[in-house]
């Protein structure tokens, strides 16, 4: 794909210029091509395939980036003055740190991937389309199928030695369903994305999920404020376990963004029964990775478990900062190193959906949450999200409700997951990719009617 | 950035299947951001944005293509991608651009990338400490100052071919107070399509100094009540009720799919007849102004609903095919990389006829929203939610203690109809809006309003 080595080369030069004391290279390259359909035919198409240039550099003891999507040798001369310039007023005391590949790096599965022809994502998704209108009658406008499919490849290079490369791929599909009600009013709407076997999976099974997901919400009403047993849908749980991950950044807790830190490894900051992993290693997942944003190894660990907070998450700054070993969640990103997950669930309870349904009683069982972004405090934990889902009567799910929010803090709520189901899915495959069985929370304010 | 020839020979590769229109956006986007914390500047970002977009319609249809290879054989590849998919009849196509100049009504003083770094650090500085010397309970500020120098080309089968560059500067500071092991952050992040020149308008310290006052207020502030409640909801940032409860559905996006609830509703009624609300996108200066869309078309102002009455949607040019509509200037894109669709740029609630202090007056019990967080909503029903950054009880016409974690949720048919006050403090906030063509500069605005009744969320018992 890309020609790394003129790149490097030119690094180079410039670097002796610039009197730089080391100098490290990160580079991805990504391609990937998508579609959509709408009403009766394919109307969208896209494609896209481009090359970024991340580079940082020491300079009298200080950490200087800059990136690019440039990649000749004029751009990436002025790239590597950037980097040197903006070293100088970065005022962070903290050792500069880049790494020497010293570590031991797992093998992971390599990815055998081509991507799929334009023609053949077009009519895999024409395909889905036809099965989504030929299921129900009062499919409506909006409804749409799609298909897409990507690789990216990731080199770092410094002048500690270090080379790493890593490529990954996959093919996805979805479906979107909107359906009508008899008198064709109404829509509702419901999505399932499919993250493997795009040519061969049960496209009427899935087709049926998201009518049937759609269906479900005709006549939502409403519900009283007050105080419910709720349980979060798998999917909820891991938009909040997502909205929250950040509160176990090592990161977050030196500068004063999160509740946890390393004075509260070894105690209690969950209910019993909750174990928390994070691992680049999950298998199933196609996209794995041996070394982090700063070419350190990755690993496997359990931040909680059984309610006891095991370690937060590092990297070599932060981790050298709280005098322990990186635990390899470096991220790279324009703006420097951060902090990342990788694969990040609950691991899964003892019952299943239905027998923890039966176990709550009586509340709401929440399936749809929407505006995390910004009802969401990761400082305080506190949040306020509105939700749609079903009441809970007599151990069986019954009328649909929405318009309803859901309000509590992040940190209690560890502490008050009083079940959790067995059934733990995965989402689509990423580098990260964030889960959680359903869980069952008592006594959460709800403001409705 | 392109030359020409380069530009008419891309664009009839990629018609040369039977497209019947093309375009091509070229982008160099040099971004600065510095990040303070820790009463220190920890990160710089530097990047350059580099990249071309094709796309080509064929009736309805769209194809498109980026790359970020500019060389002329790097476009003919990406026009052939595009060719590829279109992939009907061969066509013998002629293409013959003419330049044409924008008006820019948004002349810049100061290029950020000309000045030296470190003023720019000394200018975030000044607005940092301004936050942690507010209060000693400020145990910790962050913040960044952000200039964008976005250059643009665009260039289509229609022989349009127009340039345009446009600076922004944004600061956000973002302040965390601690009382007793209560936690409670507050953040203030004004902008505007100006260079370094912006901080002639708006002092730093000022910025640090609203970010600590909100945070300190929170520290003070006791649960929200939950339930539904008259709310009034103050000028700036407050706008992002309109933004999500109507903006978003009145985009061609939705519209022309015929998933907005605001689809074949114009000249009819949709508000109160209070609510005049505009998208202008000409305003000098302003964050969410644009000369032209990122299709070439000159932005202008667009009066979206006229005393209630539903006037206007904003277009670009795919969905304006769809829907047998002119584009309105309000196609936009985050990058080269992402396919442009209709957003919003200013958008705001017009001043109305209500005194503010007969707004206040008039709530027996209710709440004060005095500034907002962001919020989201579904078009397809219509349903959304926003968070209240600060907000108030008011009691008997009097503003009273403050309360935390409210968020107010509901229709955007049904508020649109319960705005039954509006004020005259007409003011605008600024925005990174999120949706299918990425995030975009818009400002949100309007006087303050009263809500006659709405869905608050919160965790308290009244």
């Amino acid at each position: 794909m890309t020609d790394y080595k003129s790149i490097i080369k030119a690094v180079e030069n410039a670097a002796s210029e610039n009197g730089l004391e080391d100098y490290e290279l990160y580079l991805t390259t990504s391609e990937s091509i998508g579609c959509e359909t709408f009403r009766d035919e394919l109307s969208e198409f896209s494609s896209s395939k481009g090359t970024s240039v991340y580079f940082r550099c020491i300079k009298n003891g200080k950490l200087g980036y800059a990136t690019t999507q440039k990649t000749d040798d004029e751009e990436i001369s002025l790239l590597v003055a950037r980097g040197a310039e903006n070293a100088l007023i970065n005022e962070k005391d903290e050792r500069a740190i880049i790494y020497d590949g010293k570590g031991e790096y797992r093998q992971v599965p390599e990815v055998q991937f081509t991507l799929p022809s334009a023609a053949k994502l077009a009519s895999i998704a024409m395909d889905m389309r036809n099965t989504l209108y030929n299921s129900d009658k009062n499919i409506a406008d909006g409804t749409s199928a799609g298909t897409g499919a990507y690789l990216s490849s990731t080199f770092i290079y410094n002048s500690k030695g270090l080379t790493l490369e890593n490529e990954v791929g996959n093919a996805n599909a979805y479906m979107y369903a909107v359906v009508s009600d008899e008198n064709g009013e109404s829509p509702e709407s419901a999505f399932k994305g499919v993250y493997k076997d795009i040519d061969s999976f049960d496209q009427q099974e899935v087709a049926d999920y998201v009518i049937n997901k759609a269906k479900r919400k005709f006549g939502a009403g409403n519900v009283k404020t007050g105080k419910y047993n709720i349980i979060f849908s798998r999917e909820c749980m891991a938009e909040i376990l997502s909205t929250y991950r950040s509160v176990f950044y090592a990161d977050s807790a030196q500068k004063g963004f999160s509740k946890l830190g390393k004075s509260l490894v070894g105690t209690k900051i969950a209910s019993d029964i909750v174990t928390l992993t994070d691992t680049p290693f999950k298998e199933d997942n196609p996209l794995q990775i041996s070394f982090d944003g700063e070419g350190y190894p990755t690993m496997e660990k359990n931040v909680i478990e059984n309610g006891i907070l095991k370690t937060m998450l590092y990297n070599l700054t932060t981790a050298e900062k709280d005098g322990v070993e990186s635990t390899g969640n470096a991220s790279r990103g324009g703006s420097g190193i951060g902090t990342r997950v990788y694969s990040f669930f609950i691991n899964p309870g003892r019952m299943n959906d239905e027998e923890l349904i039966k176990f709550a009683e009586n509340g709401i069982f929440v399936t749809d949450m929407k505006g995390f972004h910004a009802g969401a405090d990761t400082v305080s934990g506190d949040f306020s999200i509105e939700s749609e889902g079903f009441v809970i009567e007599n151990g069986v799910l019954t009328r649909p409700v929405r318009s309803f929010t859901v309000a509590g803090n992040f940190f209690d709520l560890l502490l008050n997951i009083k079940e959790i189901s067995s059934e733990l899915e995965m989402r689509s495959p990423g580098f990260t990719q964030i889960a959680s069985p359903a869980v069952l929370i008592e006594n959460m304010s709800v403001a409705g009617e | 950035m392109i030359k020409k020839n380069i530009l008419e020979r891309v664009l009839m590769k990629a018609m040369s299947t039977g497209a019947d229109f093309a375009e091509i956006f070229v982008e160099h986007t040099r971004s600065n951001s510095l990040y303070f914390i820790n009463s220190r500047i920890e990160e710089i970002s530097d990047s350059t944005i580099s990249g071309a977009g094709i796309r080509a319609f064929l009736g309805c249809r769209c194809v498109s293509a980026s790359t970020t290879d500019l060389s002329e054989s790097g476009l003919v590849t990406c026009a052939e991608r595009v060719a590829d998919v279109i992939s009907q009849s061969r066509a013998e196509v002629s293409i013959s651009l003419t330049r044409a100049i924008p008006t820019n009504v948004h002349p810049i003083k100061i290029v950020p990338d000309t000045v030296a770094k470190s003023r720019k650090v000394d200018l975030l500085k000044a607005g940092c400490f301004a936050a942690s010397e507010k209060s000693p309970e400020i145990f910790q500020v962050s913040g960044s100052l952000s200039d964008v120098d976005h250059e643009i080309l665009v260039a289509n089968s229609d022989g349009l071919l127009i340039g345009d560059r446009s600076i922004r500067t944004r600061m956000g500071i973002s302040a965390i107070g601690d009382r007793g092991g209560n936690r409670q952050s507050g953040f203030y992040g004004p902008g505007a399509k100006m260079g370094l020149e912006f901080f002639d308008t708006v002092d730093p310290k000022s910025v640090g100094e609203e970010a600590a006052r909100i945070a300190l207020v929170k520290l003070g502030a006791r649960p929200c009540p939950a339930g539904k409640m008259t709310v009034a909801i103050e000028n700036g940032f407050g706008g992002v009720i309109f933004h999500e409860a109507c903006g978003h559905s009145l985009e061609a996006t939705s519209v022309a799919k015929n998933t907005s609830q605001m689809a074949g509703k114009l000249g009819m009624k949709i508000a109160s007849e209070k609510v005049t609300a505009v998208d202008d996108g000409t305003i000098p200066g302003a964050w969410g102004s644009i000369n032209i869309d990122d299709e070439g078309t000159p932005s202008r102002r667009n009066v979206l609903i006229e005393n209630g009455i539903l006037k206007s949607y904003m277009i670009d040019k795919l969905n304006g095919r769809r829907m047998g509509m002119a584009p309105t200037g309000n196609s936009r894109r985050q990058s080269y990389a992402y396919d442009p669709t209709s957003r919003m740029t200013n958008t705001f609630i017009e001043n109305g006829n209500d005194k503010n202090e007969d707004i206040i007056a008039s709530i027996e019990y209710g709440l004060l929203a005095n500034r907002m967080g962001g919020g989201s909503v579904n078009p397809i029903n219509g349903t959304f939610n926003f968070s209240v950054e600060e907000g108030y009880i008011v009691r008997n016409g009097k503003i009273c203690e403050p309360v935390l974690g409210a968020s107010l949720i509901g229709k955007g048919s049904e508020i649109l109809m319960n705005i039954d006050m509006v004020g005259q403090n007409l003011f605008c906030g600024q925005g990174m809006c999120g949706s299918s063509s990425g995030s975009i500069p818009t400002n949100v605005g309007q006087p303050l309003i009263r809500v006659s009744s709405i869905t608050v969320g919160g965790t308290a018992e009244e």
